[in-house]
């Protein structure tokens, strides 16, 4: 009961994973390909696994720590808030767990009967790739951002759509 | 060449023979499509029973070797886009192999192949994987297994589709004969328009040939009716027959097929696809078929007659057709890009509304009705946008198409004029050019329109015979063992299952369950126990070791006899269309009111039914979806019974019901267990006591196995399981 007599409403709040200090994250390889954690004066991971919680809306933000059971020890609300070294380390591990490739030029992309056939340059070198039903493969992630999804799940995206060459674009819009 | 052994590329094939011993045959031999975890390149992964290769085809740099000794362990990752084999050895670090997800199912089971080879086995992978690209063309397919839609072979569907219609080939060479016929029928009339303008409507002419003549027009326009009728009749008798024909065999196809194939499909979007195929295969019979069959007849025979009438001006006619044809095909494929946006938008419009109107309930509750009716207004406008734009193709369509149409007619009165002067024409053959020249540019219109029908009512047919083709389940194998009786004796012996290859979800099951033992299954959700009931009833085969049942390996025993001798009693019990009588007698079709009648009492359902306005007439399923989840599970108890299998399963069939009802299901199924073989799952572990033993899951593998007593007293997971749930109801006794 508070003064006037209200019942006070107090905010839903969890407790769990515990909240933990930026500050107090030692993240370290040892041995050199497995990332280990230590929380300052608490508790030691042997293997973390890092994880986006958003990772096509906020792929920068909301990092989370998997233990070895793949539950959560924590998160990282921005990556800002690391240091260089750590932030280096959390980056390297999301690279090599998100492989999605950035289209950089379109060559190609033939459609045939609600199936596409597309040749791009991406990031990664050359790939060719097929998309069938591309109205629902295709997702926007913004006015200009592209998310296609190929027939095995692999991703591709466009970051700009705007910024493609001409042809590329062309080749794009012909089929999205 | 195998699955497993690839094709090498020169290079690499040098760096192997280097390095492996002579008498070192290879034995798996895998290409990777990237390097690292940010490059597209190829990688090849090389095992032999010494040692294991990663080779680079162009350089050494990313060369690696080592011997299978070395290797602690292999498994795969899976990562957001593909994933990455990681072979572990006993000093160093890790070997990754990066790949897509497109190499996904191959790397597991090479994972799988080098497990084995470490352990000593021998090599033991399946002989192929799923087909991912078109054996014809090697285009990539747009569904695993599925059809190439360029390479669909044509004829060969035509032909099949031909076969339907076959068993009413007189009906259908009828029909093919007076739709040639009517084609024909409609060119007559210019013709005689011909002669009347030349040889009648002139001055001094003889009266009685304008009699004759205008006679000769009623009487065709009579027939072309009268063979119109009869045409389309035979054509929707015909075309209506041949489609419920191929429905049948879709349907009883997808009865019969086995369940793994409903695994990777969305029951949703499957049927919506058979609805969508089967009607784009009908309106290709009924209406397409018939249509192009006409107006080929058409073009060929005014063609003909234009040759025969004047060869000179028919050249000037055929002028305009190719940019019609070619005009309206790209304009076609414009339209087509519309009208498939078109329907993404309305589609998305019904889904909208489908979504708000049977959520309603949650719409009201966070009163949200505003921010639908918003979000519905956008979507409404999206669509309207649309619309217009693709009546505006549709109208620029049809301009230009007209448009090069006129030239013809231009062309014809001009030249065609100049040879009237000239007195090389008559008026009336003029005539019956301009008719017979718009007779011949509307087929010609719809050219593009063909050809893309055809193509997509074949894709539909090549779908639909995919299923009608894929091997169903062996339900009356000849050599199958029949077994009218079964004791009921179920046997494990060494089993492994895995849904799909490459991850197993049981492993290492030795089990024997006696005739009449009720054995309950315990564990976490996720541990097995829903798989270890489906390799009972056949829904799966075990991947390695064996089942059997009375002794008999269970992939022996006639599928009919098995099934109908194994029972179910489900959460979700399903219930059917029909009364509940029918449902109740769904196991044993024939059945007499009295037998349902005694089912439905042993099931402790009788009390309630007779409650109801209708009793037992009372209609269940979705029609009457009026009954409890206490009421239906009592019903399914009941189909249960009536059915008497030898092997019963009851799959969490306690579960969600309140206190007072769940005794009386108790009761029932205690009725219903007595003497036969029974294998229980249930989350409340206290509904088990009643259990000859309990199977304790872990991780794919049997953990415990004892009785309720033996497990308590081993204090292992059954007793930690057993004791968080007392405190979870304690907890929710003290707080609700």
């Amino acid at each position: 009961m508070t003064d006037n007599g209200k019942l006070a409403i107090t905010p839903i709040s969890v407790t769990h994973p515990e909240h933990v200090e930026i500050d107090k994250l030692r993240l370290f390889r040892e041995p050199a390909w497995i990332l280990r954690l230590t929380i300052d004066g608490d508790r030691s991971y042997l293997k973390v696994k890092v994880v986006r919680a958003a990772p096509l809306s906020h792929p920068t933000r909301y990092i989370c720590l998997l233990d070895a059971k793949d539950e959560e020890i924590c998160m990282i609300d921005d990556l800002t808030q690391l240091d260089l070294e750590a932030r280096a380390l959390i980056e390297g591990e999301l690279d090599r767990r998100y492989l999605t490739a950035t289209i950089q030029q379109v060559n190609a992309v033939r459609n045939e009967y609600g199936t596409s056939y597309w040749d791009v340059q991406t990031d990664r070198g050359p790939r060719e790739f097929v998309v069938q039903n591309v109205s629902e493969n295709a997702q926007w992630l913004g006015d200009h951002r592209l998310l296609i999804i190929d027939v095995d799940g692999n991703r591709f995206e466009i970051p700009r759509l705007d910024e493609l060459d001409k042809k590329s674009l062309a080749a794009v819009e012909q089929v999205v | 060449m195998s699955t497993f052994l690839e094709n090498l590329p020169r290079t690499i094939e040098a760096k192997v023979e280097s390095r492996k011993g002579r008498e070192e045959p290879v034995l798996i031999q895998v290409a990777t499509d990237m390097a690292g975890e940010d490059r597209f390149e190829q990688r090849w992964l090389i095992v032999t029973a010494k040692r294991l290769m990663v080779l680079d085809p162009n350089g050494a740099s990313g060369d690696e070797e080592f011997s299978l000794q070395a290797v602690k362990s292999a498994r795969i990752e899976a990562l957001v886009g593909g994933g990455r084999l990681e072979v572990e050895r006993e000093e160093g670090a890790p070997t990754h192999l990066y790949y897509s997800n497109s190499l996904a199912s191959k790397f597991a089971e090479v994972a799988e192949g080098i497990e084995q080879l470490k352990k000593g086995q021998d090599l033991n992978l399946p002989h192929e994987l799923d087909r991912t690209h078109c054996e014809q063309c090697g285009r990539r397919l747009p569904e695993i297994g599925g059809i190439c839609p360029v390479c669909i072979a044509k004829f060969d569907t035509f032909k099949r589709l031909i076969g339907y219609m076959l068993p009413y080939r007189f009906q259908l060479a009828l029909l093919l004969g007076l739709t040639v016929a009517s084609s024909l029928l409609e060119l007559a009339p210019p013709y005689i328009v011909k002669h009347l303008i030349d040889d009648v409507l002139v001055p001094g002419a003889a009266g009685d040939m304008l009699y004759w003549l205008v006679g000769g027009l009623f009487a065709i326009g009579v027939v072309e009716w009268c063979v119109g009728v009869v045409r389309r009749w035979l054509n929707v008798r015909v075309g209506f027959r041949a489609i419920e024909h191929l429905r049948t065999d879709l349907f009883k196809a997808l009865q019969y097929l086995p369940l793994r194939f409903y695994d990777k499909r969305k029951v949703g979007a499957l049927i919506s696809r058979m609805n969508n195929d089967s009607e784009m295969v009908e309106d290709y019979l009924l209406f397409d078929m018939p249509y192009i069959v006409s107006n080929a007849a058409m073009i060929v025979g005014i063609l003909g007659l234009l040759f025969y009438m004047n060869w000179e001006l028919t050249l000037y006619v055929l002028a305009p057709v190719p940019p019609i044809i070619i005009g309206s095909s790209l304009i076609w494929n414009r339209l087509q890009r519309f009208w498939g946006r078109w329907s993404a938008r309305w589609s998305r419009l019904t889904t909208h509304l489908n979504e708000s109107i049977s959520g309603i309930r949650v719409v009201k509750a966070f009163a949200q009705e505003h921010r639908e009716s918003e979000r519905f207004d956008q979507r409404n406008h999206a669509l309207r946008q649309i619309s217009v734009s693709a009546e505006r193709s549709w109208l620029v369509f049809f301009l230009v198409t007209n448009f090069f149409m006129s030239f013809g007619g231009f062309f014809v009165w001009y030249f065609g004029g100049q040879q009237i002067v000239g007195g090389d024409l008559s008026l009336g053959e003029l005539m019956a050019f301009i008719a017979y020249l718009w007779m011949l540019y509307h087929p010609l219109k719809w050219f593009g329109d063909f050809y893309s029908f055809m193509v997509r009512a074949f894709a539909g047919a090549e779908r639909i015979f995919e299923i009608v083709d894929a091997p169903s389940e062996p339900f009356d194998h000849p050599s199958a063992q029949r077994v009218p009786a079964l004791e009921g004796q179920v046997a494990f012996e060494g089993a492994a299952f895995g849904y799909d290859p490459g991850k197993i979800v049981l492993r290492d099951l030795d089990l024997v369950v006696q005739p009449g033992e009720m054995i309950g299954l315990v564990g976490k959700s996720g541990t097995g126990k829903s798989t270890l009931i489906n390799l009972i009833t056949r829904f799966y085969d075990v991947s390695h070791g064996r089942l059997a049942i009375d002794g008999i390996d269970i992939r022996k025993i006639s599928l009919r006899d098995l099934r109908s001798q194994i029972g179910m009693v489900a959460q979700q019990s399903f219930l059917f269309n029909g009364t509940i009588a029918e449902n109740i007698a769904y196991g044993k079709p024939g059945a007499t009111f009295d037998e349902i009648l005694r089912a439905a009492r042993a099931a402790n359902a009788h009390e309630f039914i007779v409650k109801k306005p209708d009793g037992y007439d009372m209609l269940a399923g979705e029609q009457g979806d009026k009954l409890a989840g206490g009421e239906k599970q009592r019903i399914s108890i009941a189909r249960a019974i009536l059915h008497d299998p030898r092997i019963l399963i009851l799959d969490e069939a306690t579960s969600s019901l309140d206190t007072p009802t769940e005794k009386k299901i108790q009761e029932a199924i205690q009725r219903l267990v007595k003497g036969r073989t029974t294998f229980a799952i249930a989350h409340r572990l206290s509904t088990l006591r009643s259990a000859d033993r309990l199977v304790v899951l872990d991780g794919g593998k049997i953990a415990e196995i004892g009785t309720h007593e033996e497990l308590m007293a081993r204090e292992g997971i059954f007793y930690n399981l057993v004791k968080t749930q007392r405190e979870t109801s304690a907890v929710m006794a003290t707080s609700g």
